[in-house]
C-alpha cells in the first residue's frame, strides 16, 4: 500500500519537474540571434550653459525582440546616465541619474518604423528598421545638466548604459521575458571623465 | 540522554521547517498574485519570487523526503501506528491530489482554449483585407501626389529657378500640398511655401530620402504623425541638362483628410492590436501554464506535507496509547499520556491515565505495605538475634525458615547458610540438635503441634537441660504453614536452684543434726565409763565395741555435718594478692607424706602474676581437688596426680588455668553432667560434697569449672580463674549486661 502510494507520489513529482524543465528547455531552443547593445563612444560638450551628450550606440535587436516589434509590440529603448562626483577619501558620490526613453514601433499600414521620444513627445518615421536603429544610435545634443549645477572644483565622470526596457509590458509577458536571455538586452556601462 | 534530547528537538525542527515552508508558499503565491495585478513591481519582485519559489519547493521537498523516509523506516521496523499513519497519509494525499489534478487539467484546458477563442481566422482575414484596401486607397493618393510633384519638377526644369521662388506659393496651392520646398544640390533649402500661418521652418531632408533622390528615384511615403494624423511625403530630383544631373530636390507634403486618417488609424491600430494578441498568445499560455504548474506543485507538496502533519496529529495519540500500554505491560504504572483533544480519543486517553493512576496508587500502597512488613520482619529479626532464647521457625516439611544467633549458640551449631535446609540434615553430626530434632519430630508425628517440654541433651560439655516450646504457624486463611520452636538452656538456672536448695538443706542439717551429736557422744562415753568395769568381760567387750562404734559414727556424722556446714557457709571474701605457685606447692607438700605411693606432679609453664583471690578459699579448693584425686586413686598402682597451671589472655582478659588430672578411674559417664551436684560421687566413701564445694568456691571467684574423663581412665578438672580484680569486675559486668538484655528482650 505504502509502496504504491510512494511510487505514485514520486511519479507525480517527477512529471511536474519534467514539465517544468521541458517548458524552460523549449524556451531556450528557439531561433537564437541574441542581439546586443553597445555604447561605442560618448562625450559631453559644453554649450554655453548646458552640457550636451553626443554618443554612438550599436543597437542590434534579438530575434525575439524583432519578432515582437513586427507583431506590433512597441519596444522601449532606455538610456541611463549617471553623473558621479569623484572624491578622494570617500566613495564617489552619485550626483544625478538621468533616464531617456525612446519607443520604437512598427506601423503595418504605412509599413514604417516610428521612433518616438517619450519625454519630448516628438517622433520620426523610417522605412527600414536599420534606419530607425541608426537614428536611435546617433545621440546628439542631448541636454544632460546645467554647468552651474556642477561644482567647478570637483571632478566628475559620466556613465551611460543603453538597455531594452520591459517595464511597460503586462505581467504575463514580463514573467515570460524573465526567463528569456533575448529580452535581456543591456549594454555595459560606458564611463568618461568630464573635460572642462 | 543525547538521544532523548535529539528525539525531542527533531519534531520541533520539523515543525519549524514546515511552518517556514508553508509560510514561504503563501508568500510565493501572494507575490505571484501581486505581480499579476500590477507588473510595475515585477523587476523588484522577480528575483524574490524566483528564490522564494525555489526555496519553498526545496523546503517542502526536504520535509517530504524526511517524512517519507521516516515513515518508510517506521513501516519496516513495525513501529506502532506506522501502518495506520501510512494508510492515512495515502488517503489524504489521494484526497488532495485528485482534486488538484482535476482542477489543474481543467484550468489548463480553459487557459489554452480560452486564449485560442480570442482568435478567429475570419477576423484575421478581414483585418488583412482592410489593411490591403487601405494601403491601396492611400497608394492611389500617394501616386497622384507624386505625379503632381513630378509635374512641378518638370516645369521647374524648363523655367528659371528664381521664377520658381515667386511662383512656389501658387504651385503649392495648385497641387494641393500643405508644404512645398525646394532644396539645392547640397541639400540646402532654397525656397519653401507652407499653408501654416506661423512661420515654422520645415525639417531638412532625411537620410533615406536623400539617398533615394540621389539615385534619381522619386520618393513617396505615408508618415504617421504624433497627433494621430497621416501625411504623404513626396520628393523628386531636379534634373538639368543632357547629362541628367541632379541639381536639387523638390519635396512636397500632403495632408491626409481627417476622416480618412481616423479610418486608417482605426484599421492600423486594430490590425496591430490583433497581431500583438496573436504574438502574445503563446507567451500568455506558457506563462499561465507555468504559473499554474508552480502553484500546483506548491499546493501539491504542501498538501502532501499537510497530509503528514494531519496523520501525525491523528496517529500520535494512538501511538502514545500503544507506548503507554507497553509501558504498563512492563510494569511502569506512572505513565501519563498527554490528552490531545476533547474527542473520543481524548476520552480514551483520559481513561488510560486514570487507569494507570489507579494502578500506580495500588502499587504504591502495596509497596508501602511490603515495606512495613519488611520493617516488621527486620525488627523481628533484630529481636530474635538479640534474644538469649533460641528460636527456630520451620516450614511444614521441617525445613529451616529462620533461626536466630542464640539458637546456634545454645545448640553449638553454625546455622549460617543453612536456611532452607531440612532440620534433620543440619542435625546430622550434632548430638544436641539431633536430640532436639528427635523430640520435635516425635511430637509432630503424634500430631501435637503445640507443646512445651523440658528435655535433657548431652553436649560435649556435659548434660544440658533445655526448656522447649513449639507452636504452629497458621496463615490468615487458617492454613498451617510451619512451626516455631523456642528453647532455652536452663542448666545453669537449675544448677543455681539446686545449689541454693542444697545450701538450705546443709544449713538445716548442720543445725538439726550437729546439736544432738555431742549428747549422743557424751552419753555413749558415760555409758562405757560407768558400766564397762561392772560388766563381765564378754558384756564389757560388747559395750566397749558398741560405744566405740557410737562414738566413731558420731565423729563421722560430725565430719559430715562440718562438711555440710562448709558447703553452706558463705563468709565474706578476703581477697589478697598471692603467688599461686607457692600456694599449690604448700598444699602438695601436705599430701606428699600422706600419699607417698602417689606421684604428685606440679608443672608451671611460665611465671604467673600474683593472683588476686581469697587464698583460704583457693587453698581449700586445691585441698579438695587433691584429696578427691587421692581418694579416687585409692590403692591403684602407679597412681599419679598431675597439676598444671598457666596464665592465659582470653578476650583481653587475664586468666589462670589450673588443670588437675589423675588416673583414678574417672567419673561415671551417666553422672558426668551432675558431678558438681552435692551427693553425687563415684567413690564408695565419698560424701559427694568435695567437687560441689570446689565449684562453689570457683564460682565465688567468678571462675568456671569443667570436668571430664581422660583417655587414661582418669578424671580431668579444668578451672579458669580471673587473675585480678579488674578481670573479675569485667566478667561481672558482662554477666549482668547479658542477664539484663536477656530479661529485657524476653
Amino acid at each position: 500500500m505504502i509502496r504504491l502510494n510512494m511510487h505514485k507520489i514520486l511519479v507525480n513529482l517527477l512529471s511536474l519537474i519534467l514539465l517544468f524543465s521541458a517548458l524552460n528547455v523549449s524556451a531556450q531552443m528557439r531561433p537564437n540571434h541574441e542581439g546586443y547593445f553597445d555604447v561605442r563612444s560618448a562625450t559631453t560638450i559644453l554649450d554655453q550653459k548646458n552640457y550636451l551628450l553626443d554618443a554612438r550606440l550599436q543597437l542590434f535587436l534579438s530575434d525575439e525582440a524583432l519578432n515582437a516589434l513586427n507583431s506590433g509590440v512597441p519596444l522601449t529603448i532606455e538610456l541611463n546616465i549617471e553623473i558621479i562626483r569623484s572624491r578622494r577619501f570617500l566613495p564617489d558620490a552619485k550626483e544625478d541619474e538621468l533616464q531617456f526613453q525612446y519607443e520604437l514601433e512598427y506601423r503595418p499600414l504605412s509599413q514604417r518604423y516610428i521612433v518616438k521620444d517619450v519625454q519630448g513627445g516628438t517622433q520620426d518615421s523610417y522605412a527600414t528598421l536599420f534606419s530607425a536603429l541608426n537614428k536611435l544610435g546617433k545621440v546628439q545634443d542631448l541636454i544632460l545638466t546645467q554647468n552651474s549645477s556642477l561644482d567647478p572644483q570637483a571632478n566628475y565622470r559620466f556613465r551611460l548604459q543603453a538597455l531594452l526596457s520591459t517595464k511597460q509590458y503586462s505581467a504575463p509577458l514580463r514573467m515570460l521575458f524573465f526567463w528569456r536571455n533575448q529580452w535581456d538586452l543591456k549594454s555595459e556601462w560606458f564611463e568618461w571623465q568630464l573635460k572642462r | 540522554m543525547v538521544r532523548m534530547a535529539t528525539q525531542k528537538i527533531r519534531p520541533l525542527l520539523y515543525g519549524m521547517l514546515g511552518a517556514f515552508g508553508v509560510g514561504l508558499s503563501f508568500i510565493a503565491l501572494l507575490m505571484l498574485s501581486q505581480v499579476a495585478k500590477n507588473s510595475e513591481n515585477f523587476d523588484q519582485l522577480a528575483n524574490s519570487i524566483l528564490w522564494v519559489n525555489i526555496l519553498c519547493l526545496l523546503v517542502l521537498m526536504i520535509l517530504l523526503i524526511g517524512n517519507l523516509s521516516k515513515l518508510y523506516r517506521d513501516y519496516r521496523s513495525h513501529v506502532p501506528g506506522s501502518k495506520l499513519k501510512a494508510r492515512m497519509v495515502g488517503m489524504f494525499v489521494g484526497l488532495a491530489i485528485i482534486p488538484l489534478l482535476i482542477v489543474f487539467y481543467f484550468s489548463m484546458q480553459f487557459i489554452n482554449r480560452g486564449i485560442d477563442t480570442w482568435f478567429n481566422i475570419e477576423v484575421e482575414a478581414g483585418l488583412d483585407d482592410a489593411l490591403t484596401l487601405s494601403r491601396n486607397a492611400l497608394a492611389i493618393q500617394m501616386r497622384d501626389h507624386l505625379a503632381a510633384t513630378e509635374q512641378i519638377a518638370e516645369r521647374l526644369r524648363l523655367t528659371d529657378q528664381r521664377q520658381f521662388i515667386y511662383e512656389i506659393g501658387s504651385l503649392r496651392q495648385e497641387i494641393g500640398a500643405s508644404e512645398l520646398t525646394l532644396f539645392g544640390r547640397n541639400g540646402r533649402m532654397i525656397a519653401t511655401n507652407s499653408d501654416q500661418t506661423a512661420g515654422i521652418a520645415p525639417k531638412g531632408l532625411s537620410d533615406e530620402l536623400l539617398l533615394q533622390v540621389r539615385q534619381n528615384r522619386p520618393y513617396v511615403s505615408l508618415d504617421p504623425l504624433s497627433d494621430g494624423s497621416y501625411e504623404i511625403r513626396t520628393a523628386v530630383p531636379l534634373i538639368e541638362g543632357r547629362n541628367l544631373d541632379v541639381i536639387g530636390t523638390i519635396r512636397s507634403r500632403f495632408g491626409v483628410s481627417q476622416r480618412i486618417g481616423r479610418m486608417v488609424n482605426s484599421i492600423d491600430s486594430s490590425y496591430t492590436d490583433y497581431k500583438k494578441i496573436v504574438y502574445l498568445r503563446a507567451p500568455l499560455k506558457r506563462t499561465f501554464s507555468l504559473t499554474l504548474t508552480v502553484v500546483l506543485m506548491i499546493s501539491l507538496l504542501a498538501s502532501i506535507y499537510g497530509a503528514f502533519v494531519l496523520s501525525r496529529r491523528l496517529v500520535s495519540p494512538i501511538q502514545n496509547l500503544v507506548e503507554g500500554t507497553r509501558a504498563v505491560a512492563k510494569g511502569d504504572f506512572d505513565t501519563q499520556l498527554p490528552i490531545p483533544t476533547g474527542d473520543e480519543i481524548g476520552f480514551l486517553i483520559n481513561s488510560f491515565n486514570e487507569m494507570t493512576r489507579g494502578l500506580s496508587l495500588a502499587r504504591k500502597q502495596a509497596s508501602m505495605s511490603q515495606n512495613l512488613v519488611e520493617a516488621e520482619r527486620a525488627n523481628l529479626e533484630i529481636i530474635l538475634a538479640n534474644l538469649s532464647t533460641g528460636v527456630i521457625s520451620l516450614e511444614s516439611n521441617l525445613k529451616i525458615r529462620t533461626v536466630n544467633k542464640a539458637a546456634g549458640a545454645i545448640l553449638n551449631v553454625d546455622f549460617n547458610g543453612r536456611t532452607g535446609d531440612l532440620l534433620s540434615d543440619v542435625a546430622t553430626g550434632n548430638s544436641v540438635l539431633q536430640e532436639l530434632y528427635d523430640v520435635v519430630k516425635r511430637q509432630l508425628d503424634q500430631g501435637v503441634t503445640i507443646w512445651q517440654d523440658q528435655i535433657v541433651v548431652h553436649a560435649v560439655k556435659g548434660r544440658r537441660v533445655l526448656t522447649c516450646a513449639c507452636t504452629d504457624l497458621s496463615s490468615e486463611a487458617g492454613e498451617e504453614v510451619g512451626f516455631v520452636v523456642v528453647f532455652d538452656d536452663i542448666t545453669l538456672q537449675l544448677q543455681s536452684q539446686r545449689d541454693a536448695a542444697w545450701g538450705e538443706v546443709a544449713r538445716r542439717l548442720a543445725h538439726e543434726i550437729k546439736n544432738p551429736l555431742t549428747p549422743i557422744q557424751l552419753s555413749a562415753e558415760r555409758l562405757r565409763k560407768k558400766y564397762l568395769d561392772t560388766m563381765s568381760v564378754e558384756d564389757g567387750e560388747i559395750l566397749d565395741r558398741s560405744t566405740h562404734i557410737i562414738v566413731e559414727q558420731v565423729a563421722a556424722m560430725r565430719d559430715m555435718v562440718n562438711a555440710f556446714s562448709d558447703y553452706a557457709r558463705a563468709p565474706d571474701m578476703d581477697v589478697s594478692s598471692f603467688n599461686i605457685e607457692d600456694l599449690i606447692n604448700e598444699v602438695i607438700d601436705l599430701y606428699k607424706e600422706q600419699a607417698a605411693t602417689i606421684n604428685i606432679q606440679f608443672n608451671i609453664e611460665a611465671p604467673i602474676d600474683n593472683l588476686d583471690a581469697d587464698p583460704g578459699r583457693i587453698r581449700q579448693m586445691m585441698h579438695n581437688l587433691i584429696r578427691n584425686s587421692i581418694e579416687a586413686i585409692d590403692t591403684r598402682q602407679n597412681g599419679f596426680i598431675k597439676i598444671d597451671a598457666k596464665q592465659l589472655d582470653i578476650q583481653q582478659r587475664k586468666m589462670i588455668a589450673i588443670r588437675v588430672e589423675d588416673n583414678g578411674g574417672g567419673f561415671k559417664e551417666e553422672s558426668l553432667g551432675q558431678i558438681f551436684d552435692p551427693y553425687v560421687t563415684s567413690k564408695p566413701k565419698g560424701t559427694g560434697l568435695g567437687l560441689a564445694i570446689v565449684k562453689k568456691l570457683v564460682e565465688e571467684h567468678m571462675g568456671s569449672i569443667e570436668a571430664k574423663n581422660t583417655k587414661k581412665q582418669g578424671a580431668l578438672i579444668s578451672i579458669l580463674l580471673p587473675l585480678n580484680e579488674k578481670t573479675r569486675e569485667a566478667i561481672i559486668t558482662n554477666l549482668q549486661n547479658h542477664q539484663d538484655n536477656g530479661r529485657g528482650l524476653a
